[in-house]
């Protein structure tokens, strides 16, 4: 609870180096209303969710209502308007895949991290999420894990890359240590 | 530099690395491969040459088409047929360099195919299913790096461009028209006729788009060619825009592809450097840009008039038409938007002319269609075939089959807008009306092929949720109908479900179809009109026995381990089960499921070993017969860590 | 027919059409037609809807706003069978020709358009004793004419559970009654150019909505409450009923 409290804070902190930072991502950008879809991907390139300020200063850029920019936001898939994980799980729901479990898939990530689709883990380690279709049938069920597809992802395998990512971890403290 | 002396260089730097002076390696990178490990075998791969001093080229390919058996990798040796190797890894691709190209062995239990025809190993042209595939648009997939713009022109790239240059836009028109070319994205109308429209549309300046959105989930055929093709589809593309009177073209594609969008753009650029963008096109008065936009992620986008609205900066809502697409599209302007195949096709049509294209196919349907083979068939993966071919030559030929010789019940044919079709489909052939007459579409290539285990009103309930989650809601009848239609079919495959529940799903559906405002609307009842009209008895069964004939639906199946397979001193369930739901009964010393913690998950079943195949699935759930349970812990719950169930 | 021109009042934002184009349109063909048996005139070119409606033919409507360019159509209900057509077709769309015949009660027409009218009703709270919006609301109106009940039989009763938004001393929101005809967020961004509301999310849950879900009165609304005015059901309702009276009194 305390450390869901101290992300928050810091999230508010942040909010005037938001402003500046997304002003510099968008000089030299056309201010034509046609830019809205590229500009917001990369400021989701750069913060890795659509911050409220920096919609704003997008809305102020383009000279439309910041409710126009709240419309494309929330309705396509690919825009996040909370920060993401540290890393993030893709389970793809394609036709392929459902056959071959994909549903099982994805229950055994929300069993393990403990997060529907769509949520962010509170430890802020993991983001997890649904995809439509990655285009890989053949390797059928798939998970993209930090950009990465895994092929054949059943629960077998949900707990390897699990451990493998716990393994890293305990190897990153012990060399900071 | 005139084309004549560009085709000319790229044709000379071509043959220099096939003529036999060296070795050459080629790797399958396009994202199956990937998936499956290429990259970690291109990297061993020049580890080992480097460790070897092997003079030898090595380049990425894209997509073969075998995806079943990726990473794939060509080898070609001088004096050999190139030869190609299948399910490859890091460890077998240092032996494979170090047997074969170092001394003579080609390890031929390791050979997918040769490419070549030649005496001693069989080739691809051997196999059952080339007698019914004719690459076309996959021509170059898998034999060219998709990032040289050179190995594109070599193999006859752009020369339908600078045919096309000398010829008038009409007479470009006219051709394509001729041709019977039909879209290739689903709704197969006539190209020619689009274009001819849109070319006496006023309205300047006029747009090109290319769709690759690709939605359909199980469908990868418009990003296999992106990723390992991208000019023909370029080239398709500047065609188009001549011949219609564009100035600026857009490629539409899905940001879940990141691959094909890296390939696009780099081929954009290239395309750039030698003139066959931008101004002045190869010396003519022709002038046309092509700009790369990614799509954020909405099925719906691949929806014409959704699309545009997306690329002009708002929601991807369709919108009524007419007035047409071709009359008034992007930004109100005249603008043809065209499937990324059916741009690829342009070349060719161009290159060869009308008559050729009408050789092929059926009646009604001209030319090649390209399927993504998946689901329970043996050869998963990219097929060209000619329109005609029937499912049981596409499934059973080329598909080589069901897997694991488990008995065919349907094949889904064109994602979330086509329909099932039943065994007695098998014998139609693929063509754009015949399957829209037996209740199924096109679409854009996706096949899925089902098998005994999948049920039948599961995979309704799977489409409509796909489908419902992607409506853009504007219309009641979609946005509402949808969810009704899913609440119903979730109801069903929970055993909730009632007998005048079928007629409430059907009529909706037929409402649904008739009443949408856009093709997403009018398509997303098909899995469920089709699944009724072909497979209304696994319906009853669930509705009235609360029973899953395919023992898929979670909420109707129960997990059992049957006592006399069990071999008593096997751990294998208990192991690997992800929920510790699985302990030793101590009088009987064999393994018991816990159906209170048991989710499902299947692990147990795979984990058992085949000659013991102790694990079932039951349906009904009751069909589990009572324990009498006096579990202690597993020894690997620990000593005395007290009851093993709770 | 005359002068039709967009109006968009002084704000940072220009009004999202076509620039406020003025157009002129000639004076077009006085054309007649038979709806429902009845003869009519009409300007060649005009919306079966309006054509209806201005000659006292109630076609069910939701969506409809006349001054706006291109029809939504979305709301579905206006269904009408046309002899020589194969299929019913949307009167907001369709325009009129000389000599047209058109039934506004075939039995087709009529089935999309319950259908349709059930599945809002199937998703709308209703609750008419306690509405503010009792007696003065489209959908009862809609639900009269085409013969069905408040009640829903065919279909689940669909519940969204959206908080509802008293923020403004005027007017209470409630999207859960909002049936998504889209006439208030037309008023606030095209006829007003404010651009306090608009269209949010997709599908089931597609909502109008302030930005970042902001209660009105924290948005840029200026409370002017032409939105509630427009709003043919009880999502948009004033707070105080004496001031309802007042604004139809006028």
């Amino acid at each position: 609870m305390l450390s869901l409290l101290l992300v928050e804070m810091k999230i508010i902190k942040e909010e005037p180096k938001i402003k500046e930072k997304t002003r510099g991502i968008l000089e030299g950008l056309g201010n034509r209303r046609a830019n809205l879809i590229p500009i917001l991907q990369q400021i989701q390139g750069v913060f890795g969710y659509l911050p409220q300020q920096a919609m704003l200063e997008v809305a102020r850029f383009l000279n439309i209502p910041e409710i126009d920019v709240y419309s494309v936001a929330t309705f396509y898939n690919q825009f996040r308007l909370t920060p993401p994980g540290k890393h993030s799980i893709r389970v793809c729901m394609g036709t392929a895949c459902h056959v071959k479990g994909g549903h099982i898939t994805l229950a055994a990530w929300q069993r393990r991290l403990k997060i529907g689709p769509g949520e962010t883990s509170p430890d802020r380690e993991f983001d997890l999420d649904t995809v439509a279709c990655v285009g890989c049938c053949a390797m059928a069920p798939v998970s993209v894990v930090d950009k990465k597809v895994e092929g054949k992802a059943d629960p077998t395998r949900v707990d390897g890359i699990l451990l493998s990512y716990q393994l890293q971890k305990e190897k990153e403290e012990k060399e900071k240590n | 530099m005139k084309f004549e002396e560009i085709r000319k260089l790229a044709q000379s730097r071509w043959q220099e690395i096939w003529n036999d002076q060296m070795p050459v390696i080629l790797v399958g990178t396009a994202t199956c491969g990937r998936a499956a490990g290429a990259l970690e075998v291109l990297q061993a791969i020049k580890d080992t040459v480097k460790k070897q001093s092997l003079s030898c080229l090595i380049y990425e390919v894209g997509c073969m088409g075998h995806c079943y058996a990726e990473p794939l990798v060509i080898l070609r040796k001088p004096g050999y047929p190139s030869i190609c190797y299948g399910h490859v890894n890091p460890v077998l691709v240092e032996n494979l360099i170090n047997n074969f190209l170092l001394n003579d062995d080609p390890c031929l239990e390791f050979v997918l195919g040769a490419i070549e025809e030649n005496d001693f190993i069989p080739s691809f042209s051997d196999f059952p299913r080339s007698k019914y595939e004719k690459r076309i648009l996959l021509k170059n997939c898998g034999q060219i790096n998709p990032e040289e713009i050179e190995h594109y022109i070599a193999n006859g790239g752009y020369e339908s461009l600078a045919k096309t240059l000398r010829m008038k836009p009409e007479e470009i028109v006219s051709e394509v028209k001729g041709s019977k070319l039909r879209g290739l994205g689903g709704a197969g109308f006539p190209a020619g006729e689009k274009w001819d429209l849109c070319r006496h549309s006023e309205g300047k300046p006029k747009y090109l788009i290319c769709n690759g959105d690709e939605g359909d989930p199980g469908a990868f055929m418009d990003r296999a060619i992106l990723e390992s093709d991208p000019h023909s589809v370029i080239e398709g593309m500047v065609i188009a825009g001549y011949a219609i009177g564009a100035r600026h073209g857009y490629i539409y594609v899905r940001a879940e592809y990141p691959l094909a969008v890296q390939r696009v753009q780099n081929a954009i650029h290239q395309a750039e450097e030698y003139k066959f963008l931008e101004e002045n096109i190869l010396g003519s008065n022709f002038s046309f840009d092509i700009k790369l936009f990614q799509g954020s992620g909405a099925f719906v986008c691949g929806e014409a008039t959704a699309l545009i609205a997306s690329i002009e900066g708002k929601p991807g809502i369709p919108r009524h038409r007419p007035p047409r697409v071709a009359v008034q599209g992007l930004f109100g302007k005249p603008t043809i938007l065209n499937n990324a195949k059916t741009l690829a096709y342009v070349p060719h049509i161009i290159k060869n002319g009308a008559d050729w294209f009408l050789q092929m196919g059926t009646e009604r349907s001209k030319g090649t269609a390209v399927f993504a083979l998946a689901g329970k068939v043996v050869n998963t993966g990219l097929v060209e075939v000619p329109m005609g071919t029937t499912l049981r030559q596409l499934i059973f030929d080329v598909g080589g089959g069901l897997s694991k010789g488990k008995r065919f019940k349907a094949v889904q044919i064109g994602g979330p807008s086509g329909g099932c079709l039943p065994e007695s489909a098998l014998d139609i052939p693929i063509d754009f009306d015949s399957l829209q007459e037996s209740g199924a579409m096109m679409g854009s290539g996706g096949m899925v092929v089902l098998d005994e285990d999948d049920c039948m009103v599961e995979v309704a309930r799977y489409f409509l949720d796909f489908t419902q989650k992607e409506s853009c809601g504007k219309c009641t009848l979609c946005r509402l109908g949808t969810k009704q239609m899913l609440d119903i079919l979730e109801d069903i495959t929970k055993g909730r479900g009632k007998m005048e529940d079928l007629e409430t799903l059907q009529e909706l559906a037929e409402d649904i179809k008739q009443g949408s405002l856009c093709g997403l609307g009018r398509t997303a009842p098909n899995p469920v009109l089709t699944t009724l009209r072909y497979f209304r008895e696994e319906y009853e069964v669930h509705i009235k026995e609360a029973r899953c004939p395919a023992l898929m639906c979670q909420t109707l199946i129960a997990y059992y381990i049957i006592p006399e397979k069990c071999a008593r001193g096997c751990d294998a369930c208990v192991g690997t089960c992800t929920v510790e739901a699985i302990s030793t009964d101590k009088k009987r010393r064999i393994k018991v499921i816990d159906q209170e913690k048991c989710v499902k998950c299947n692990t147990c079943l795979a984990a058992c070993p085949p000659q013991y195949d102790a694990v079932i699935k039951l349906s009904p759930p009751d069909k589990v017969p009572p324990s009498k349970n006096t579990s202690i812990p597993s020894p690997l719950m620990g000593e005395g860590e007290g009851g093993g169930e709770k | 027919m005359g002068v039709r021109n967009s109006v968009s009042s002084p704000s940072p934002y220009s009004p999202p059409t076509k620039g406020g184009e003025r157009i002129f349109v000639q004076k077009m063909k006085d054309i007649s037609l038979t709806i429902d048996g009845k003869q009519i005139k009409a300007t060649e070119g005009e919306k079966i809807l309006w054509a209806a409606l201005e000659n006292s033919i109630y076609i069910p409507n939701l969506c409809a706003i006349r001054e706006k360019m291109q029809p939504s159509a979305s709301c579905r209900l206006c269904f009408v069978e046309v002899e020589g057509e194969n299929e019913p077709v949307i009167a907001c769309t369709q325009p009129v020709k000389e000599g047209m015949v058109v039934h506004t009660r075939g039995r087709n027409a009529l089935r999309l358009a319950r259908t349709a009218a059930e599945l809002l009703i199937a998703s709308h709270p209703v609750d008419c004793g306690h509405c503010l919006k009792n007696r003065s609301c489209e959908l009862q109106k809609i639900a009269k004419h085409l013969g069905i009940k408040l009640k829903t039989k065919r279909f689940r009763k669909l519940e969204r559970n959206l908080p509802i938004d008293e923020s403004s001393s005027l007017f209470i929101y409630d999207p859960n009654k909002c049936v998504l005809c889209g006439k208030c967020v037309w008023v606030c961004q095209e006829k007003l150019g404010i651009g306090a509301i608009g269209f949010t999310r997709r599908g089931f849950k597609r909502m109008v909505s302030t930005f970042e879900d902001q209660p009105i009165a924290k948005s840029r609304c200026n409370q002017c409450a032409e939105c509630v005015k427009a709003c043919p059901v009880g999502a948009l309702v004033f707070k105080n009923k004496n001031f309802i009276s007042q604004i139809e009194s006028e």
